[in-house]
């Protein structure tokens, strides 16, 4: 048994940190990969092109270029606690430790083909488009959708209806896209293991190209209503050379949900 | 490093048994205790999310046919592997291992697929 658990507890650690897409970089503090490098698999797909090589592009008036199809997110999407900056620590308030304690994997927003709010990622690729006043955030999965962040200089509304993506607005700090959302609704869960949120949960996203092919990305989320502290999560993400997004109509045939049991688990099968 | 790494996850994944999914885990679905070894001829495909399925009838040495729903990973992870939306069609003859469904019901997941040239095919990749 205590084989057993050594052997999940180093799959699901190994798979969130490299086989799973939206991995967080392992060390804490350590800095993403260079730029390049051979052929090879990426995520969950196989005999990708190499990464490609070379500075952080910027736009015609300076801005920095966050084009291009990327793999990878801000936070670790099985076990939101893993992958966190240097001494963060996630620590729930008690009815949140309670209440993961009996969620049930089939209750999973994700399992059911719903949006992942904000930062769950997925293994799917997503690219940033960048328009004059307006940012959007278009996910091939999980599931199908996209976010808006408004570069215009506007403020939060003062009481947000609440929605999965929440209110986002965004702002460039040097070679950074810093995106602050808020007006969240609590219908998604930040990770497979069913960490909570409430309205009150705040994600600051920072997103900086640090070469042609590659992305860190840090979320900070603030929820007094569930976290005795704030935490941060840091992540990376990959360009994805050779490839464009693709349809991911969850909704289309979820045949899998009738037939999904047990608590709340990683894709591999990890549990808290 | 990624050299270690990979065989780490390699090791791992195998000794679980089930492939990476997508959107919830394969664990909750499937029981790798359960294993599957089937043979029989390809009755239908469905190219759909968030997993592809094919169906094949197995027909038993009493002769009694069986129809069994085996499972993929979606469309976009199979074409990026690979996989084209008719690598596995009506007809074919082939031999699927994997895991049968917790619930005992006539549903698996496909780990391997072979045909009879001794091509394969498996739940996420084209590529041997």
């Amino acid at each position: 048994m205590r084989q057993l658990v050594i052997c999940l507890v180093a799959l699901s650690t190994a798979v969130s940190f490299v086989a799973f897409p939206q991995a967080p970089i392992p060390a804490q503090g350590k800095a993403a990969p260079k730029a390049g490098g051979k052929a090879g698999t990426v995520g969950l797909y196989q005999k990708q092109p190499p990464t490609p090589t070379g500075p952080a592009p910027k736009l015609a008036d300076g801005t920095p270029d966050l084009s291009g199809v990327w793999l990878g997110g801000g936070s670790n999407d099985s076990d939101i606690s893993r992958g966190l900056k240097a001494g963060d620590s996630v620590v729930m308030l008690p009815w949140a430790e309670a209440l993961v304690k009996t969620r049930q994997s089939k209750d999973d927003p994700e399992a059911n083909c719903l949006p992942s709010g904000i930062p769950r990622g997925s293994p799917y690729p997503w690219r940033i488009a960048q328009t004059p006043g307006i940012y959007f955030i278009v996910y091939e999965g999980n599931i199908h959708s996209w976010r808006q962040v408004f570069m215009d200089g506007r403020k939060h509304p003062e009481d947000p209806d609440p929605a999965w993506y929440g209110h986002s607005i965004g702002r460039w700090d040097g070679p950074t896209l810093v995106v602050d959302t808020i007006g969240f609704n609590t219908k998604f869960w930040l990770d497979y293991m069913g960490h909570p949120h409430t309205e009150q949960l705040r994600t600051v996203e920072r997103y900086t190209r640090t070469d042609l092919g590659n992305m860190t990305i840090e979320v900070t989320l603030t929820d007094p209503g569930a976290y005795a502290k704030p935490f941060t999560t840091v992540g990376r993400a990959r360009i994805m050379a050779g490839t464009e997004l693709m349809e991911y109509i969850c909704q289309e045939d979820n045949f899998d949900l009738q037939h999904i049991s047990g608590p709340a688990q990683g894709p591999g099968g990890n549990t808290r | 490093m990624r050299a270690k790494l990979s065989i780490l996850i390699a090791a791992a994944v195998l000794a679980l048994g089930l492939p990476i999914f997508a959107h919830h885990s394969g664990a909750a679905v499937f029981d790798n205790t359960k294993k599957l070894d089937l043979k029989g001829v390809v009755t239908k495909v469905e190219w759909v999310n968030p997993h592809a399925h094919f169906y094949i009838d197995v027909t038993d040495t009493a002769g009694k046919v069986t129809n069994w729903n085996l499972e993929l990973a979606s469309p976009s992870i199979l074409v990026r592997n690979g996989w084209k939306r008719n690598s596995i069609k009506e007809g074919d003859i082939v031999t699927v291992t994997g895991s049968r469904a917790r619930d005992n019901s006539n549903f698996g997941i496909a780990q391997t697929i072979v045909f009879p040239d001794g091509h394969k095919l498996n739940f996420l990749s084209a590529y041997e």
